[in-house]
Formats: structure tokens, C-alpha cells, sequence
């Protein structure tokens, strides 16, 4: 019954390191241009790691209504101007006959309050490193509402829903690094299952802050290559020694396919395909194997009616950590068999860094790309492959071909596997829907 | 939720200042017991809310065994794992599957889903910078130079809101389907739309269903003050004195099955998953409609995911968390599905505080015990009913449910709305 229904893409929105709006993301993402410098949004320079992928000379006064902005954090903003781009993109918005019929859901970032909020309030109300509890009855920041509302889980989803009149079902989702595609999958299955017709769904992560880059640089998940930052992620090279952390925002308009097609809209890929699995390894590490991901592959394939031999692009997840390279190497080996060097790989986190809860939504939104235009951005910083990481990497320039299906990776601290499968629309509207349907 | 197949309750879980174990948290509830007592976790001289629903003489031993764990998470990771545990125990889905071939049990841990609806994050956690910024003394370089030096490495790992899910499924060793809800006060029943979806899409075969808050601490009492959402004293839901919430700790999970899976382990069902819903009123973080537009629309899309007429609920577990502006939306959305002829309403807040996150399953966690039981629990501290909710059949006393099917509703920030049915066994 769910396979009835399925889901266009229709809108598209991007902030992030390399760029404010879909093509500029993408001309950097085709040439491998690094997002990544000296963090300038602190002083830094103290800290293990002072490099970061930030979101440059981002002007929020298009996108950001002012009434809103003093509920916004950061990652907030982005997501309103993914949000927005996306909507302008579709030529598609909430109205009063459809608000009902529309959801949204979004993966958002772990973080609580921001840095500036948490200084407030160990000058006012700690002392010797503790809370002074009684103090916090006249600390500023512990009595403005405002502060309270941006640092709430679903900030950024009252946010879009007040600003779009979404009334459907709106849900915030977080799982680490997998919340963006878990986010999309979620909105997916809304539309499949009649819950809604359209959705805005997408993620957003701000955690380049004092806090966000010692919590990483605890865990030395992070890469110490302080002096070459647009070198420092390279997924899959010998040399790699940790990820780049970014920032950002994508969105997605998705629309119930027969009604897009109706309006006429420009349909850049079907969201085809959700498949989520479990780890149960250990909260950070990957499994060596691929045990976990494997599931999660395959299931995102079954789900979208196709099979590994369909699948033309793999964005990885390719965090550029030793362990997570491996094991995902290792993974798509045991998904894709005998087959796996026909399969075009990169990991954009070569050129943005690691979005967090937003990288999922951001790399299914290259995905979706990457068919629309018939290329596929590259792996940059690929010098030295790996030996373990043997797989069919677009390096150098990027590969221009058509693109049937690709796959997007995100696997998330916790063990939460999130792949996300998009196809391309002439193969909906030129298969025989009896013939997905007993694939499927 | 509109595909009728069946999903079955096999395992509930649930731990909150009233006890923990569902059957001990009702039998507090209908001898008219409030677990909402002055907070002990702090100094609560001169603040403006001094009471809250904490688990008395609080002890992470007793809720998850493992020490070594205790240093990789926070207090709401400790309950959510503890009523998973029960759930997951009463079940009997581990001990079926280590009793299967390896091949057969590798492929049951793959199709057993886990589903959860955490609080997300919290202010005390961040207490854990307070040193370094002392250390620093307000220098940022400083700041990155003494990391490492002050802060616990782990840190960031105590933070994940995604602890529970990740932790279940390391102890329970499952592998299937999962999310994260990270969606305030409806997260856990959105926690078992999920599964529920999930099972009847055949992504998995059963699932563990688990909501988690400990939202009791001093930053999150004083903004819900600030907001005007807090009571002084007493949480009265829809009684004409009603000024507020109170907040309470806690976690209920469910385990769920398809029938089939029930069946091939002669597992007993507590209870059925029938259907549910779900509207968002977009007013923004914490405004609700008057109308109770949007719980009216969860409650009807609930109701048609079931097959149901509105005269086939037995009984009502409202939200009433005693703030008047939901008790009162919340009495117009029920009159506006249910008319003249509303079932049995009550609430459990009142007894055991606003546990957010936890707050719908745990409630349906307490809702199918109180079906077995053949009782609607009463409102022990209604006195006199608000002339606005003059048509709600609340009491103070027990009453006796219509028929065995409760609807639960639950609200969050950003104006959603949940409702949940289900059938008692």
C-alpha cells in the first residue's frame, strides 16, 4: 500500500562551509575548494585544534524574519535560509487549503545553550567551578525566556513550523551524525504512509564553539592539522587522522510524486529509499567489519525497489577518521560484492567537513545533485589511498555521467546507521510500477 | 497510522517518583498518592516552584547495574535504560533469541527495532565547563590550554541525547530499525507511533519503545517559571484553582510485537497498540491554540488509524497537566471529537509531575495496567472542576472505563499534539 505512493524532491536548500546557497556549494564541491581555515568565530588558539569548516559571510536579513532572529541560534538561521531557499526552489509553500497536509522534520544539533549564555552564567551564578544555585534566581540568562527557547531541542522546529504554518506532523529527531538522513527517511515515510503529502525536512548543526570543538578534542576525534586546514579531512587517504568539523544547513522540499508531477514541477530526484540499523558495537567506534552499516545499506536499497546493481553514486559517510573509513570500505564491499568497483565513491566531507546532525541532509541533497546534473563531486585530498580502502574513489575531476540511483552513508556516534537511497526521475516515469513493486 | 495488522504489547516498563514498576506507580495513584514532594536535589530556599516529582533516595545502581556505565551517562540515560530493561525483561525477546541458532538469532536482532523520545539535552551537563572556566579566568586561550587538564574526555559522550538508544542496543545487543525523538513532551508517544509504523511497514518484527526526562533541575525550573508555566504548589489539572504544572522524573517503555512474533514465543499481550495521531499547531515554541485545534485533529486521525468511532474509548488519559491554558484547549479539542457522549477523563500528572519526554508512554504504560484492572484512576486532588471543563467526567474517585480501549493525548512545545489508542487486555 505504502509503495503506492511515492516521493519527489523538489526543492532544494544549502548553507555550508563552501558556500550560502545550492550552486556555489556545488561549484566548490566539484572542485574539491576546502572549507576549511583558522576558526575565526573565537579565539581558538589555545585550543588543540584551532581549524574548523565554518559557514562564511552568511547574511541571514533575506531569509531571517526579525521577530524570529532573537530565537535563533546559529544553526537556527541556517535552517531557516536552507528552509527558505528550498521552499523558493519548489515555487511551493504551505497555504491555509494545504497546511494541514504538509509535515516537517529535521534533524538538530545536541548542543544546549550557547557558549555566550553559558559565560553569562558561571559569571553571575558560579564560582571555585560550581553552580551557586541561589544565585541563579537573579542571573540574567537564567531568567530570559529567550535564551531558554534557543537552547531547546525543538527551537529550530517551532522555528519552521510558526514561519511556514506547517501543521501536519512536525517532529525533531537526533541521532549524532545520522540525524539529518534519519530526519529525511522520517519525512519519507510520512508521505508514503498518506500522514502528509508534502514536507519540509532537512537538519542543522552549529557545534564550532568553544564547547562543540572541546567536546570533540576530548575524544581526539578531531584532526590536529592546525597548519594545513583545507588538507586536514581527507577521507579514505593513508593519512588521514580525523574529520573537520563543519557547520551548516540542508533542506529538502519533498512532495507525493503524482502531485508534483501535476503542478509540473521540476522533480530532481525521487527520495526512493530509508534504511536505518544499529551497531550495538560501541558508542563511538565502528564496527571493523561493517557489521551494523551492511544492514543499513541493504536495507535502503530493498526499500527503494532496487538493487546494489542500480546504484551508480555512493556519497560515503567518510568521516576521515581511521576507524570509520575502514569499516565503511569494508561495508560497502560486503553490499555491493563483486560489484563494488563500478561504484562511484566520494565523501564530500573532503571538501565541507563533518555538518554533524546535518550532514545526512546536506549529502542526500548532493546525492539528488548529482542526478539532476549528471556529475558526481569529488573526493578531494585523496592522495595516498589507504590500502584497506579499496574502492572506485572520483578524484582529481569530477566524473560527469548519468546517475540512475546513489546512496548516501551517515553513521552516527551511538551506532544509529542511517542510508538514505535517491533515483533518478526518468527511472520512475520509464519503469512499469508492477516491476518495482515485486522488487520491492 | 491506517494499516489495521496487529501490534502487541508484551513488555511495559516504567520508573518515576510514584515507583517502579507500572503496577506500583497505579497503586499509588488510585490510593490518591502524590509523588510530588519539596525537591531535594537542591537548595530550594526563596525559589518562586519548590516541589517536583523526584525518585525518592535516587540511585543509579539500583536502576542500571553497570558502573562502569554510570561515568558514560547522564541521570535521564539511568531511568530510560532501567524501564527499557523492564520492558525488554518481561518480554522475553532476548532469552527467545539466545535460545535460537546463531544464524536465526543474528537475523532476529536485525529485525528488532528500537525507539526512543529523549529530553535531548540539559544545563547541568554544561555545569561540567565550570572548572575550566575557572581555570581560565576568563581567557578564552586559556580555556583551550586547560582542557584536557579539567574536563572529563567522556564528556561529550554523557551529552549524546541519543544515549538510551545507543545503550539498548549495545546491552540487549539489537540491530534493527531505530530513531531518536528528540521532540519535547510527545516524544515518547511518537516513540510508539514509530515502532508501531515500523512493524506494520515490515521494517522490523517487534521493537523496544522507551521515553526518558529528568528535567528536574534548577535552570529548567526557573524558565518554566519564567514562562508561567508552573504551579506554586499543587498540580490540579482542570480544577477551577488550576495555575500550572509541576514537573516530575521518570521513563516508561513498551515492548511491541507483530502478532507473529508474539506468537512464536507464546509471549502474552499485555495490551494492543491500535492506532495514532498527530497535528502541530505552528504558533511557535510554547503557545497553544484556545481552540485545541490540533489535539482535536490527533485525536481523530488517532481515531481513524484504529478503525474506531469516538464511542469506542473507554476511557480518556488526558495530558492535563494543570496549566489553564492546555487544560482548558485540551477540554474543547475532547468536546469537539467527543460531543455529548465523552468517556471517562482523567490524568496521571498530578501524581507524578510532567515527566516531558516520558510523559506519553509512561502514561500508557499506566493506562494499560489500568485497564486490566477495569478502573480510571481518579483525580485524588480535584476539588472543584473548572466551569470551563464543566462537561469533562473527571472525579476525584474511580470510575469504570466503557469499554477496554483508553486514548491517551499528549502536547509539546512548538504546538504538537499526540494521541495514542490502545486496547487493554
Amino acid at each position: 500500500m505504502n509503495a503506492k505512493r511515492r516521493v519527489a524532491i523538489t526543492g532544494i536548500g544549502l548553507v555550508t562551509p563552501v558556500g550560502n546557497d545550492v550552486s556555489t556549494t556545488w561549484d566548490a564541491l566539484l572542485a574539491g575548494r576546502s572549507g576549511g581555515a583558522e576558526i575565526s568565530l573565537f579565539d581558538a588558539s589555545g585550543f588543540p585544534v584551532h581549524i574548523a569548516a565554518e559557514v562564511k559571510d552568511f547574511q541571514d536579513g533575506d531569509f531571517v524574519d526579525r521577530k524570529q532572529r532573537k530565537f535563533a541560534n546559529r544553526s537556527h538561521r541556517f535552517a531557516l535560509a536552507a528552509a527558505e531557499q528550498a521552499f523558493r526552489d519548489a515555487g511551493l509553500k504551505p497555504t491555509a487549503d494545504t497546511a494541514t497536509r504538509w509535515g516537517c522534520a529535521v534533524g538538530a544539533g545536541m548542543m544546549t545553550s550557547d557558549f555566550g549564555d553559558l559565560a553569562t552564567t558561571y559569571a553571575h551564578s558560579g564560582a571555585d567551578g560550581e553552580l551557586h544555585a541561589d544565585r541563579l534566581l537573579s542571573d540574567p540568562a537564567a531568567n530570559d525566556p529567550m535564551v531558554f527557547c534557543r537552547s531547546q531541542a525543538t527551537a529550530g522546529l517551532s522555528l519552521l513550523t510558526r514561519r511556514y504554518d506547517i501543521r501536519g506532523y512536525a517532529t525533531s529527531v537526533h541521532t549524532a551524525c545520522a540525524s539529518g538522513g534519519q530526519a529525511l527517511g522520517t519525512a519519507m515515510k510520512l508521505i508514503r504512509r498518506g500522514a502528509v503529502d508534502y514536507a519540509l525536512a532537512g537538519g542543522f548543526d552549529s557545534m564550532i564553539s568553544p564547547i562543540g570543538i572541546s567536546g570533540f578534542c576530548l575524544l581526539s576525534a578531531l584532526s590536529p592539522d592546525n597548519a594545513t586546514p583545507q588538507r586536514a579531512s581527507r577521507p579514505f587517504d593513508a593519512t588521514r587522522n580525523g574529520f573537520l568539523l563543519g557547520e551548516g544547513a540542508g533542506f529538502l522540499v519533498l512532495e507525493e510524486w503524482t502531485a508534483a508531477r501535476r503542478r509540473g514541477a521540476r522533480i530532481y530526484a525521487e527520495l526512493a529509499g530509508d534504511g536505518n540499523s544499529l551497531s550495538s558495537y560501541r558508542i563511538t567506534d565502528s564496527p571493523p567489519d561493517g557489521d551494523g552499516p551492511i544492514q543499513a545499506m541493504r536495507a535502503a536499497i530493498k526499500d527503494a525497489g532496487a538493487l546494489p546493481s542500480d546504484i551508480d553514486y555512493l556519497n560515503a559517510h567518510g568521516t576521515s577518521t581511521g576507524m570509520n573509513d575502514r569499516s565503511e570500505t569494508a561495508a560497502t564491499h560486503a553490499v555491493f560484492g563483486d560489484d563494488v568497483m563500478r561504484v562511484n565513491v566520494s565523501s564530500t566531507k573532503s571538501t565541507m567537513g563533518h555538518l554533524i546532525a546535518a550532514a545526512g541532509a546536506v549529502e542526500v541533497a548532493v546525492c539528488a545533485l548529482a542526478i539532476h546534473r549528471g556529475e558526481m563531486p569529488i573526493n578531494a585530498n585523496l592522495v595516498e589511498r589507504d590500502v584497506d580502502c579499496n574502492l572506485n574513489f572520483v578524484t582529481g575531476s569530477p566524473r560527469r555521467q548519468r546517475v540512475r540511483v546513489a546512496m548516501s552513508n551517515s553513521f552516527g556516534f551511538g551506532g544509529s546507521n542511517s542510508c538514505v537511497v535517491v533515483r533518478h526521475p526518468a527511472e520512475v516515469d520509464g519503469a512499469s510500477n508492477e516491476g518495482a513493486e515485486i522488487r520491492r | 497510522m491506517t494499516n489495521a495488522s496487529s501490534v502487541v504489547v508484551t513488555g511495559t516498563g516504567a520508573v518515576c517518583g510514584a515507583g517502579m514498576t507500572p503496577d506500583a506507580i497505579l497503586d499509588a495513584i488510585t490510593a490518591g498518592h502524590s509523588a510530588i514532594r519539596p525537591i531535594a536535589q537542591w537548595d530550594t530556599t526563596g525559589w518562586p516552584c519548590r516541589v517536583a516529582a523526584e525518585i525518592p533516595d535516587f540511585n543509579p545502581r539500583a536502576l542500571v547495574d553497570d558502573r562502569k556505565l554510570h561515568k558514560l551517562i547522564r541521570r535521564t540515560d539511568l531511568v530510560g535504560l532501567y524501564a527499557a530493561g523492564r520492558a525488554i525483561d518481561g518480554s522475553g525477546i532476548v532469552g527467545h533469541r539466545d535460545a535460537l541458532s546463531a544464524d536465526d538469532a543474528a537475523v532476529y536482532s536485525d529485525r528488532t527495532g528500537v525507539y526512543v523520545g529523549s529530553g535531548g539535552g540539559n544545563y547541568e551537563n554544561q555545569y561540567d565547563y565550570f572548572p575550566l572556566f575557572a581555570a581560565a579566568g576568563g581567557e578564552l586561550p586559556a580555556f583551550g590550554r586547560e582542557l584536557a587538564n579539567t574536563v572529563n574526555p567522556m564528556w561529550l559522550l554523557r551529552t549524546l541525547p541519543n544515549n538510551v538508544l545507543g545503550h539498548i542496543g549495545i546491552k540487549h545487543g539489537l540491530k534493527g530499525s531505530n530513531a531518536c525523538i528528540t521532540n519535547h513532551s510527545v516524544g515518547g508517544t511518537l516513540a510508539v507511533i514509530e515502532a508501531c509504523e515500523a512493524l506494520r511497514n515490515g521494517e522490523a518484527d517487534r521493537a523496544v519503545a522507551v521515553g526518558h526526562e529528568t528535567p528536574i533541575e534548577p535552570q529548567m525550573v526557573l524558565y518554566y517559571h519564567r514562562l508561567g508555566l508552573l504551579a506554586t504548589e499543587v498540580l490540579r489539572p482542570f480544577d477551577a484553582r488550576h495555575d500550572g504544572s509541576l514537573f516530575g522524573e521518570g521513563a516508561g517503555a513498551l515492548v511491541l510485537d507483530t502478532a507473529a512474533s508474539a506468537a512464536a514465543r507464546n509471549a502474552p499481550a499485555l495490551g494492543e497498540i491500535l492506532g495514532g495521531g498527530y497535528a502541530c499547531e505552528a504558533q511557535g515554541l510554547a503557545a497553544i491554540r484556545d481552540d485545541g485545534d490540533g489535539l482535536a485533529r490527533a485525536i481523530v486521525q488517532a481515531l481513524d488509524g484504529a478503525h474506531l468511532a469516538p464511542a469506542d474509548i473507554g476511557m480518556i488519559v488526558a495530558h492535563a497537566n494543570g496549566t489553564p491554558q492546555s487544560d482548558l484547549s485540551e477540554a474543547a479539542a475532547i468536546r469537539r471529537v467527543f460531543g455529548a457522549s465523552i468517556p471517562p477523563v482523567t490524568g496521571f500528572k498530578w501524581a507524578i509531575g510532567h515527566t516531558i519526554a516520558a510523559a506519553g508512554i509512561l502514561e500508557a504504560a499506566l493506562a494499560l495496567t489500568a485497564l486490566a484492572r477495569g478502573i480510571v484512576p481518579g483525580i485524588a486532588n480535584l476539588e472543584e472542576l473548572d466551569p470551563a471543563c464543566a462537561e469533562l467526567p473527571v472525579s476525584a474517585r474511580a470510575q469504570t472505563p466503557r469499554s477496554k480501549v483508553a486514548l491517551i493525548l499528549g502536547r509539546g512545545f512548538a504546538g504538537t499534539d499526540a494521541a495514542l489508542v490502545v486496547r487493554g487486555a
